[in-house]
Formats: structure tokens, sequence, C-alpha cells
């Protein structure tokens, strides 16, 4: 592992990291870079595969994720793994979910080169397409960077309890934490993929790491500390008569499932015809209960889903951010995923080697479980 | 007029392996023993195989205990599919309480095929301690 400087050139940050990632095309060390680039519109950046140095002009920080990039690696490498390497510029939530995703079988990250970025939070997807500020979004967060100030009203509330900003298991981190963004980033190489990438660049070391290393850790424990502020404010849904509620508005659209990186399920369960009931069964449960709403198995949905990602959910919040009635799932999935995740003593996207809780089992353990 | 109050008999349904369980519950009946008839049993072919959608709709629906019962640990048919499904209760009993439903609904318990009279007792436990529960809250729930 070792620490470089890239000059921020005419306190451009955002047009220095994309001469930079322009330089990993031209020298042909990737054949295509995934990154965020403003669509023509301007109303939102999304990932766009681009071969065309000449082309690329991303926006790196834009604080928005409107879809995941870790579905969409998943996606592009479901056959067979990528013949030339493809650079990815990630956030660190959604590295966390590739790694999953990686231990599910589900990417194959043999030839990508992960870039991974600093993240300063995004905003809502509507928030950022209609700002409501002078300046755009990414000029927005950069300088309320530059000012110290991380209070960001936008800010979603998956991302105010971001588990880690800072991305691990990247080959190379664009890092913005503890720098000053006008004058220099660092650029962390971590693995061989990543030397490789950076050979024949000119970066000076850098050489006093004491402020990365504070910030990395302030920001790491101030995040930490709001989101424990946040389950032990937000572990109020209990019982069936709250959970009832919490789920009222939902339609069975199933967006938060087809949104989320770690359901990766081809065709999930309930998407099939399995709980549909032939019309007099219907009727039979009509009889019986008196009434029910309809669709039902809204909430059978929502733990069935749980039941199958909590353990590896990174919290990225894009099943919130996809909730068209905006119920604000954070508030039970981060309290549920937080207290499974200590039961297995697990950390998602931390280790790529580490097996998942539910593909191993020791003979000795839990065994009250099974005798009480 | 006099209303007769019913005593409450639990619905209990009882997921069985085809290995262990299953066979300890047959040999239960084919002795004779007697235990109470509040569960209704669903053969599968091991405990592994019975994901937490069947359970968490079998409580959703209004059944007023879940039962689990696979071959006894290191005697599993399939060899490891029990430790799997013990790690799924683990795991399904900490989203329970996380969300505040009632845990002590779901039981899973080993039982082999020659335990006839472990099954019985198990049943009797299991419906006793569900009696002292109630009924299911989530039985009345129209709307979810």
């Amino acid at each position: 592992m070792s620490e470089k400087i890239l000059k921020v050139k005419n306190k451009d940050t955002v047009g220095t990291v994309n001469e930079l990632l322009r330089e990993f095309l031209k020298s042909n060390k990737v054949k295509a870079l995934l990154v965020m680039q403003e669509v023509p519109s301007k109303k939102i950046s999304f990932p766009v595969l681009i071969s065309d140095p000449e082309q690329l002009n991303s926006n790196v920080f834009a604080p928005v994720l409107p879809v995941s990039t870790a579905t969409i690696i998943s996606k592009i490498t479901k056959v067979n793994s990528a013949s030339k390497p493809i650079g990815v510029v990630m956030r660190s939530c959604q590295i966390r979910a590739l790694v999953e995703l990686v231990k599910l079988n589900q990417a194959n990250i043999d030839n990508i080169v992960i870039i991974g970025i600093d993240c300063l939070g995004t905003f809502p997807v509507n928030t950022y397409s209609d700002f409501p500020e002078k300046v755009t979004p990414t000029d927005y967060i950069l300088e309320s960077y530059n000012k110290k100030n991380d209070e960001v009203k936008y800010h979603r509330s998956s991302c105010q309890i971001c588990k880690d900003p800072i991305p691990n298991n990247a080959d190379i981190v664009i890092g913005l934490y503890g720098m000053n963004s006008q004058k220099e980033l660092m650029i962390q190489i971590n693995t061989e993929k990543g030397k490789k990438l950076l050979e024949g660049f000119s970066l000076e070391d850098l050489k006093d790491k004491r402020n990365r290393e504070k910030a990395v850790k302030e920001t790491r424990e101030k995040k930490t500390k709001n989101r424990m502020e946040f389950i032990k404010n937000k572990s109020n849904i209990k019982g069936i008569d709250a959970l009832a509620k919490f789920f009222d508005k939902c339609i069975n659209c199933h967006n938060c499932m087809k949104i989320c990186p770690i359901c990766y399920c081809r065709e999930c369960l309930f998407e099939s015809s399995v709980f549909d009931l032939e019309v007099n069964k219907y009727i039979g449960k009509a009889e019986k209960k008196g009434l029910f709403k309809m669709p039902n198995d809204s909430l059978l949905f929502h733990t069935t889903r749980m039941n199958h990602m909590v353990v590896s959910c990174v919290g990225c919040g894009l099943c919130e951010q996809a909730c068209p009635h905006d119920i604000p799932l954070m508030e039970i999935i981060i309290p549920i995923s937080e207290n499974a995740q200590k039961e297995f003593d697990y950390t998602p996207g931390s280790d790529i080697k580490e097996k998942m809780p539910m593909v191993i089992y020791k003979e000795d353990e839990y065994q009250e479980v099974g005798e009480k | 007029m006099v209303i007769k109050m019913e005593e409450f008999e639990p619905k209990i349904v009882g997921f069985l392996c085809n290995w262990c369980s299953y066979a300890g519950a047959d040999l239960a009946g084919t002795s004779r023993i007697q235990y109470p008839p509040n569960v209704r049993i669903i053969k599968v072919m091991c405990s592994g195989s019975v994901d937490s959608v069947y359970i968490m709709r079998a409580l959703l629906e209004g059944a007023d205990g879940v039962f689990i019962g696979g071959c006894h640990p290191g005697d599993c048919h399939y060899i490891d599919g029990n430790y799997k499904a013990r790690r799924r209760a683990v795991l399904l009993k900490s989203i329970l309480e996380t969300i505040g439903l009632e845990k002590e609904r779901i039981w899973i318990r080993w039982v082999s095929a020659s335990e006839g009279q472990k099954f019985a007792d198990t049943m009797k436990e299991m419906t006793e301690e569900i009696k002292k529960l109630g009924p299911n809250p989530i039985a009345k729930y129209w709307n979810i």
C-alpha cells in the first residue's frame, strides 16, 4: 500500500480527476471506464461505460446514486469475465456490495479495476435533479467539504449513517478526506492491479500522512456515532401494530428488491406465481378472516426480503430511495441488519475471502436453539 | 344464556424432515403414543429446505406456532442441512426480536426416527407453551 499526491490544477477538482481518468484510457491501461457522468439534460448523473477518452467528462463526485454500480458489474460479468481490463469508479457502499456479490458468485472481478472514491454522501435523485441552491450539487458538496461544513442538509438518511464512506477493497482510492480538495487529492495504491494502472504516472509520494489518517479516523468515528444514534432512536418499530402501520403505503411494487444490490435472484419468489391463489381460495380466505387487503402479502414480502438480505446489507439506502411512496425503509432495515450482522460477527464487504454466515456453520454452535 | 368459553386450542404448523422427525412422528402414531392434535404436519425433505418465507407465511397467516423438526446434529441425511437450518433459525429469531414479533412461537428441535416418545413429548410441551402465549395476535390483522 502506498500513497501518492495528485496535484489539482486551477482548483478544478473534478477536472483533474477527469484528466487522470482520460490518461487511463489513452494509455490503454483500461479498455473502458464505468463512471458517473451527467446525461445531456444535466438533470442527473448515471454510470456510463466510456471507451473514448475525448468523450469522458465524468462527474465523479456527483452526490447522487440513482442505481447500484455493483449490480451493473454483476450484470455485465454474468457470463464471463472481461477479456480486457475495465475500470470502475465506485463509492464505498457499492464496493461493499460488489464484494458481497463476488462471494455470492454473482460477479466476476478478474479484469475489473476498482477505483474507489471517498464519498461525501449523496442526495435523493429528485433533490439532485431539481437542486434548490444556486450552484450545482457537485460544487455544493465540494464547497461544503472545503468549508468543513459536514452537516449537509440534503443528504439521504443512509448517507448520514453510512457504515464507512472511505473505500476498502479498492485497487486504488482517490482520496478527499484529510486533503485540501482545491490543491491536492490523495491516490492510494492498494493492490497489484492498482500498481499496474498507475505505472508510468509520475506522482509524488504523500509524505505527511497524519492529516489523512486523522480525517479518516474522525470521519469513521462520526459516522459510527450517527449510525448508533439512529439505531437507538429508530428501534421503535416493534410489534405487529407498528409494522402494519409502517408498511401501510406499500403497493407491492417490489422496487426495493429490484434496486437492491444484494437481492440478486434472477426471479424473485414474490415475482413468481407461487403465492397467487385460485379465486375460490381467496374467497375462502376472505370468509375465514372476514376481510383482507389486496394485494396481500406485503409484510410477508418485506420480512422474507429481510431474512434473505440483511446479513449482507451494506446500507446503501437504494431501497428507500426507490420506494415510490417514501416508506423510510432505513428505519427498519438498519437496526435489523446491525443486530443480525452482530449475531454472526460479520461485516459485509470487508473481506472478500471471508465466508458468508449463511453458508457456513460450526457443529457446536447455537446448541440452545435446537434444544431450547 | 350461558356462553361456554372454549379453551384456546393453538394451531401449530410443523415442518418435519423426511428422514428423522417425520419418521419419529410416524413412530409416535404407530406406537399409539398420545399427543395433542394441534400440530399440522408438513413433510419436507430436510429441515434445511425450510426457507424463512414458509415460516413467516404461517406466522403471518395466523398460525399460533411453527415447529421445525430435523435430524440430530451430525445425523442429517444431507450431511449438514440441519446445521444450516439452525443458523437460519438464529437469523430469523434475531430479525423477529428486532421488529418485536414473538420469536417464542418458532421452535426448532431435533427428533430422530426412533424417538416417537420424544416427538410426542415435544408436541405436548410446545402446545402447553403456546397456550400460555395465547392466540397469535397477527391472525386478526387483515391489512398486512
